[in-house]
Parts: structure tokens; sequence; C-alpha cells
């Protein structure tokens, strides 16, 4: 029961999501191959941003595990 | 050579998803790259009016980074990230009750110099279906050491529609304060942190795709800040984070619109949103101007009091502006330009907090932090 209602998030985002969804062959994905399209387009920029909201703001947590920690404050 | 689009063609050709969250295609790297960053990140000297005593210089750090990316026989890629920081200035020591005016924090009075250097490194496998990958990593200061490993998982399926994915790490921290005897401060702490995620990524159309992701975070161990004073928080910290990714490509202006939200809980009591919004503008083959928007807001912690009540002792309190109520927004630009296998970029962001931006309850700090940051980088395509 808890972990259902852990995962009722992503359950309502994907079905939300894949109400409009179409089938996209493999050759049609050159848009969606573009460095821009990217959930994370510029990794360094994103290391970095993350590492300065985590040392200034209270909040933490993203697509990925939060790795390592560091004394920054 | 090779161009942006031949590598982003080679990528789509090769027919998966691509939207992990740490690469842009969901293949092996086909080609290397390295890359190099400096950033300088300075914030706003504390206000005269609020500063009781010591120094109103804030922290100004200089940050350099490196990355390389590079294949590893046919189906793996290896994935190398470092930094080093260097940093100066005070920081808010403790606060005291409103008196002369709105005089009420005291900075720490001697200028502090630190550095910090980091090392991750990950190697991941890519399959027919999905890919994997270990990463472990290490942050060190001279007085505080963390090494953290972790591993992540992604399956394709729905005709490579839809990945789902899902990852663990752990860390463990040693905290070491320095000037112990003369602050009476704790020695030789620890923290242990395990942090789990779990995400559905889905392509909507073919200029649109989706990502939702469930994060828990859990903090055990020494997680009071050793530098300020009368600060004691409990010794374990829950953190749930739910976070949305939006892409949308717009043919008719060549452009990539980036929306992210993300709710956050803990059982600090803090609870807080996030929004970004970013717009990815080509222009031409070679240059891209990326300007970007970012509000931020939080509640305060359960135990956060505005001035340093010195009657809790031994009782979760803390002064830290960082656990108070407060709103942020931010703004940046960026741009970036592409000379065959050489890409250059600068990035520009301001950053300015203020207790009336909060949509959360609870009370807010006097001591709280705009910053502003730039950042030159390069990256090289072998």
């Amino acid at each position: 029961m808890k972990k259902s209602l852990v995962l009722l998030p992503l359950i309502i985002a994907a079905g939300l999501v894949c109400s409009s969804c179409q089938p996209v062959k493999a050759w049609e994905r050159g848009t969606l191959a573009k460095p821009e399209m990217a959930i994370d387009a510029d990794p360094m920029e994103t290391t970095l941003n993350t590492h300065i909201f985590f040392s200034k703001e209270a909040s933490n947590g993203g697509h990925n595990a939060a790795g390592g920690g560091c004394g920054c404050n | 050579m090779k161009s942006r689009s031949l590598i982003a063609l080679t990528a789509s050709a090769l027919a998966l998803p691509g939207i992990s969250s740490t690469a842009s295609a969901d293949t092996p790297p086909t080609v290397s790259s390295v890359g190099y960053r400096v950033s300088t990140y300075e914030e706003d000297n504390l206000p005269e009016e609020l500063l009781f005593l010591g120094s109103p210089e804030r922290y100004d750090i200089i940050i350099h980074q490196f990355q390389l990316v590079t294949p590893v026989g046919e189906n793996y890629g290896l994935t190398l990230n470092s930094s080093y920081e260097s940093m100066s200035g005070a920081s808010p020591w403790y606060a005291l009750p409103v008196f002369e005016g709105e005089k009420s924090i005291v900075m720490s009075g001697a200028t502090i110099h630190e550095q910090r250097r980091d090392y991750n490194l990950s190697l991941r496998r890519y399959q027919d279906n999905g890919n994997y990958a270990f990463t472990i990593g290490t942050s060190r200061e001279n007085d505080y050491d963390s090494w953290s490993g972790g591993f992540d998982i992604a399956h394709n399926f729905n005709n490579d529609l839809t990945t789902i994915a899902g990852g663990f790490s752990v860390s463990n921290d040693d905290i070491n304060p320095t000037d112990a005897a003369l602050f009476n401060r704790v020695t030789d702490e620890s923290k242990r942190t395990s942090s789990a995620f779990v995400s559905v990524s889905q392509i909507i159309d073919q200029n649109s795709l989706f990502q939702s992701s469930l994060n828990m975070t859990r903090n055990k161990g020494f997680l009071t800040d050793p530098y300020k004073l009368a600060d004691k928080r409990p010794d374990s910290r829950t953190q749930w984070a739910w976070s949305n990714a939006y892409r949308r490509f717009v043919n008719s202006l060549d452009a990539a619109l980036h929306l992210d939200v993300r709710l956050y809980n803990d059982d600090f009591g803090v609870n807080s949103l996030t929004l970004d919004a970013a717009w990815y503008q080509n222009l031409g083959n070679n240059w891209q101007i990326t300007p970007s928007i970012r509000y931020y807001s939080q509640s305060a912690a359960d135990f956060f009091t505005p001035a340093n009540d010195f009657s809790l002792y031994g009782v979760p309190n803390s002064s830290d502006y960082r656990l108070a109520s407060y709103g942020a927004v931010s703004g940046g630009l960026q741009v970036q330009t592409f000379i065959d296998d050489i890409s250059l970029v600068f990035k520009i962001e301001r950053y300015v907090t203020d207790a009336d931006y909060s949509i959360h309850n609870g009370q807010s700090s006097p001591a709280l932090v705009n910053f502003t940051r730039m950042s030159l980088g390069v990256s090289y395509t072998f």
C-alpha cells in the first residue's frame, strides 16, 4: 500500500503524458536527438548549479541519486 | 571534423530514446570530448545595517571544472568529472534578537580560505534495450571528506518510446572542523547518506518528451553545521523530491523549450517548489543563445529561529538562513558558439532572495544570500 502511494506521482504523470502520445519511428527521432533536447543539455552546467543550490538552499534531489556530500556552506 | 548535426544524426540513427538524465543519447559515445569551465561565484556583502559584528564580505568562490567523456570498446562509455574550488569570505555565525536598528547578524570574524577537490568517475554499459552504470566519487576538503558510490539502470520498452530507470547511491562523510578546541567545536563526526530514485521517461511525439522522477534521500549522523554557534539539528533526515521535466522543440523557430517543476518535502519540516524554464535558441548552425529563469520557494524548518535562542541548548534549533522561509528568483543568459570541433560557452546568472517571494509559511532570516555567477567554458570533440 505504501509503495503504491510512493509511486503514485509517477503513475499519474506517465498516465497524463501517455494519453497524448504518438508512435514515433526510429528514423523520426532526429529532432529528439538534438543536444538541446536532452533532459540534461549541459552536464557541466547542471553539476555546478546542483552544487550551488545544494549548498545554499534546504532542498535537494532531482532525476538521479544524491551521490556524495561536501562541507560547503 | 564532426559537426553538431552529424553527432546528433549519428545518435538518432542508433534510434534509442535518448532520454537518460545524464546523456543526450542512450547510445555509447562514438567520439571523445574534453571540457574545461571556469566560474566565479560572488555573494553580495551583508548590508551594513544588518551587521552587528564581523566581516560583511560573504563568499567569493572560483570553480574550475574538467570533464572527459570517451568510448571504451564498442559498448561502454566512461565519464570523468573533476572540479577544484577556491573559496574566501565570511558566513553568518549566529543571529541576535534585533536591537540598535536592524543589527542582528554576527558574521565569522576572520576571513575563511578553503579549497575543495572533487572527482567523479562513471562507467556506463549500453545494451540494445537500455544501459546501466557504476559511479564512484570523492570530495576532499581540509575539514570534510566524502566518498560515494552508486548504480543506476535504465530499460527501454514500448518500441523504445518509454524508459524506466532507477538507481541508488551511498556516501560516507567525515567531518573534522578546524579550530575545534578554540571554538569548542566537535571533532571527528560522520554522516551517512543513502539515496534512491525511480523515473519514467516518455517520448510524446517527434518534437517533445517528458520525464518524471521520484527521489528519496536519507541522511543519518551529524547533520549540524559545526561552524554556526549553538546550532543543533536532528541526527536523521528523510528527503523526498518529485521532479518533472518537459522538452519541446519548436521547428518554426529552431529552438527548444525546457520546463522543469520540482516538489520537495522532508522531515525537517521543509517544503519547497522549484520552477525552471529555459529557451535554447539556435541562430544559424554555429550560435545558440539561452535565456533562463528559475523560481524557488521554501518553508522554514520546524526548528528554525530567526535569532539564536541560547536557552534551547541541546535541542534542535538553528538560525541558519538556509533553513528559513524565503523565495528566490534567478535569471541567466548563456551564449554558446560552435567552431568545427570546438565549443565555447559563456553564462551569467543573478540570484536574488527575499522573504516576500516565498509562497510557503514560516519565519524568515535577515541573512538571506544573493549572488552573481559567471562561467566561461570550452570543449573539444575528437
